[in-house]
């Protein structure tokens, strides 16, 4: 057995590394608590509404449904799992249920260039500037899914200390997957669902509810 | 298999190692006393007969009137393993322990997890910061009395 | 000014009904007799013929090129047991579309910390080289844009204009991943740049000519079997130059979000997609046209359709190679270019030089000669090599990491 050096550890207060992160974490948890504090009413749902003139004109008609078609053919989801869903998330793509015959196998890394955020799984409150800053990083149209209990409304951990309860306190969500976790099966019908509401958006009529 | 000491074994070895730092066993682990705990983790660490280089987990325990600290350790030479708990303080008020990360490096994240969440300080702990939740949480939110 | 075009058949037939007399080529005119326009007006002609051309070749690559992301996706699928794209439009053919006019349609964002110029530079950066390199590829028998003499050499400038996309990316968009891929890139594509252009040498000097319209007319055997060491080495060279796995790491998604294009999104994105797919069938290109004797086949199909044949063929492989080898470190891809491709080129170079001193101007069966000698040498280039390197199952001892401190920054103030 390999023997070292007893090493010398400097305690708390005289440490540099806490001395150089403490003041950083000081202020990403004064982040954290100001989000927690003014984050308490949720956003309503993005609903869709197109004006009556618009709704008759023939041009920006059949724009809007080449457009639609357009971008709900090609939905990139933004390559983020938060918990135990995010595995669902993974299988959904794999071969069995396989997202890609929707055009969706391509999983973005990068938030500029996903249109669908997946939350899937628990929000932690640690979490929420993250997945909050994800989400104003995507450029529009986006759209998010809240895949599971959790990241719908806390779930089992509903009025937990660190867990927010409902990602839609953070974030407008667009399609709400219940299960805890739901199946793959589940949440390609909340795809599915999505695409149903993309195709009614319009060029003219921005969705509701956002900021 | 690991061979499980027993409460009276690990005190004896304990006792063999710094006479007087054992205050009492019972049938899994033998009870030690704070202060005597940095010798006593660098004995049972560095002697032969007892040769505990791996630390298991670190656990912190509140009974409502006190903490108590326990550690999980085992030998890979021997193939045993041990039980200590250590007693913070006689109050709730302000727990202290002695902390092992000079010894077991291994217990660095794992004394930071229980000071985050029981609120008990390690003493020459080289970066006690909370490590689950974010620094400005109020409170510890494992201890009994903690209320949403 | 217009003779060496009238070899393209496709520009003769639009120039020689427009043009009143052009040159001997098209003595007699199109079927409307001397052309449509009067005499002194043959540049207009040209102009008009050249601008047709550059048009269909330039839309027939944008459209093949959704062509070939439909394909790959599909081949991918097919791969790792999935259907792969197949609902919007038969058999998933309009998903590609969609992805363009999801693209468009997006909003463009520009980081504010981005330097605007060189941010919007890049993109063009990738596609025009690519767009440029279609020019001198012989289609079919008489099919080209433009039959260069100094073909080879032009493709190789203009793809070495492609690696600079990368770099500028990475500078523009002022991003630490950003900056990381574009690094990496440029390492790669430093690296993988030699052993490349030297194993085309052995094809020039066995062909004689810089032409790609010469090397086809040359290849009575095709140069994959006449140089199977080059073309091995240019078919690697060529997947990591276009930074397609296994030599993908300049924007490895696991280590560096996006790599160069992180902060790109909308059309910008899409035009680096496109890009990317683009020099991939370019590669798929110059090496169905160099190593695979491009449109020439047996009578029993036209020219064109073997040209297709043979640029699917190493479209095929590519993705194969894609979706078989796992991504690896940049030390192990840049060692591999210096340590093993540069030495099989130079040694195919040496062959290929002594074997042309040999035989000048090689018939039919001096290249089957050639072919022979040549298999020979890269079997015995690649086992001599193979000594040099790691043995299968054997790993390079990991150096040991200096113990760190308490601090893990000891040193730092």
């Amino acid at each position: 057995m390999v023997e070292h050096e007893p090493i010398a550890l400097t305690p708390t207060p005289d440490n540099p590394l806490f001395r150089q992160t403490y003041e950083l974490d000081r202020s990403e948890g004064a982040v954290i608590n100001q989000m927690r504090a003014t984050h308490i009413e949720q956003f309503p749902d993005p609903l869709i509404e197109v004006p009556a003139e618009f709704r008759r004109s023939i041009f920006v008609g059949s724009i809007d449904a080449l457009l639609n078609w357009g971008r709900k053919s090609s939905v990139f989801p933004l390559m983020m799992g938060l918990a135990c869903c995010s595995f669902e998330m993974i299988a959904s793509a794999m071969s069995r249920w396989d997202l890609s015959r929707f055009g969706m196998e391509v999983f973005r890394a990068s938030p500029r260039q996903a249109d669908l955020m997946i939350v899937s799984g628990t929000v932690t409150w640690k979490m929420a500037p993250v997945v909050r800053r994800l989400y104003d990083q995507m450029a529009e149209p986006r759209w998010v899914i809240s895949q599971g209990v959790c990241a719908t409304s806390g779930g089992p951990y509903y009025e937990s200390y660190s867990v927010v309860p409902g990602v839609n306190k953070i974030i407008p969500v667009d399609v709400y997957v219940p299960g805890c976790p739901p199946r793959p099966d589940a949440l390609i019908y909340g795809i599915m669902q999505l695409h149903e509401k993309i195709k009614r958006y319009s060029l003219a009529g921005r969705a509701a509810g956002r900021e | 298999m690991t061979i499980v000491l027993g409460g009276e074994q690990v005190a004896s070895v304990i006792e063999a190692i710094t006479p007087g730092s054992v205050t009492g066993h019972d049938s899994s682990a033998a009870w030690v006393r704070a202060e005597t705990w940095p010798a006593v983790a660098r004995g049972l660490h560095d002697r032969p007969e007892a040769d505990f280089k791996f630390l298991n987990s670190v656990t912190g325990v509140d009974y409502i009137d006190h903490f108590v600290i326990v550690y999980h350790l085992t030998s890979l030479g021997h193939n045993h393993s041990a039980v200590i708990k250590i007693r913070c303080g006689e109050a709730r008020e302000d727990p202290v322990v002695p902390s092992a990360v000079p010894v077991w490096r291994g217990a660095d994240l794992q004394e930071r997890e229980v000071y985050d969440l029981m609120g008990i300080r390690f003493e020459g702990h080289p970066n006690l910061k909370r490590v689950m939740l974010w620094e400005g949480f109020p409170g510890h939110p494992h201890r009994k009395d903690f209320l949403r | 000014m217009t003779d060496g075009f009238l070899d393209n058949a496709f520009f003769r037939n639009i120039y020689c009904n427009l043009a009143s007399s052009g040159s001997d080529r098209c003595a007699g005119g199109g079927p409307f007799g001397d052309g449509l326009l009067p005499p002194g007006w043959e540049w207009l002609a040209f102009l008009v013929t050249a601008f047709v051309t550059v048009f269909v070749v330039v839309n027939g690559a944008l459209m093949a090129v959704n062509l070939y992301i439909w394909g790959e996706r599909r081949l991918l699928g097919r791969l790792q047991g999935r259907l792969g794209p197949n609902r919007w439009g038969p058999f998933g053919l309009l998903t590609p579309i969609a992805d363009l006019i999801k693209v468009l349609s997006k909003e463009d964002i520009v980081p504010a910390a981005a330097d605007r110029l060189v941010y919007s530079l890049a993109p063009v950066l990738l596609v025009v080289p690519v767009l440029l390199a279609f020019a001198v590829i012989p289609f079919g028998s008489s099919t080209w844009a433009a039959n260069l003499n100094v073909g080879v050499l032009y493709l190789i400038a203009v793809l070495s204009v492609e690696s600079f996309a990368p770099i500028t990316a990475a500078w523009g968009s002022q991003n630490r991943y950003a900056m990381f891929g574009g690094l990496r890139a440029v390492a790669l594509l430093v690296s993988y740049e030699l052993p490349l252009v030297l194993s085309l040498i052995g094809v020039l000097m066995i062909a004689g000519s810089l032409s790609l319209v010469d090397i086809v007319n040359a290849q009575d055997v095709p140069f994959a079997l006449v140089q199977p060491l080059g073309f091995l080495v240019f078919l690697i060279g060529s997947v990591a130059e276009i930074q397609r796995a296994p030599f993908d790491l300049s924007e490895a998604e696991s280590e560096l979000v996006g790599g160069y294009h992180t902060d790109y999104s909308g059309i910008r994105w899409g035009l680096f997609q496109a890009g990317e797919f683009m020099s991939t069938m370019v590669s798929g290109a110059i090496i169905a046209t160099v190593f695979l004797s491009g449109w020439r086949g047996f009578d029993f199909l036209p020219s064109h359709a073997w040209f297709f044949i043979k640029f699917a063929g190493v479209l095929f492989v590519m993705t194969w190679i894609r979706a078989t080898l796992p991504r690896l470190r940049i030390d192990q891809i840049t060692s591999f270019a210096w340590k093993g491709l540069l030495p099989l080129a130079a040694v195919n170079l040496l062959a290929s030089a002594v074997l042309s001193l040999i035989w000048p101007r090689p018939s039919v069966g001096e290249l089957w000669a050639m072919a022979a000698v040549n298999v020979v040498v890269a079997a015995a280039a690649i086992y001599v090599l193979g000594q040099f390197g790691p043995k299968p199952g054997e790993r390079p001892r990991p150096a040991v990491a200096p113990a760190l401190g308490a601090t893990g920054r000891e040193g730092a103030a």
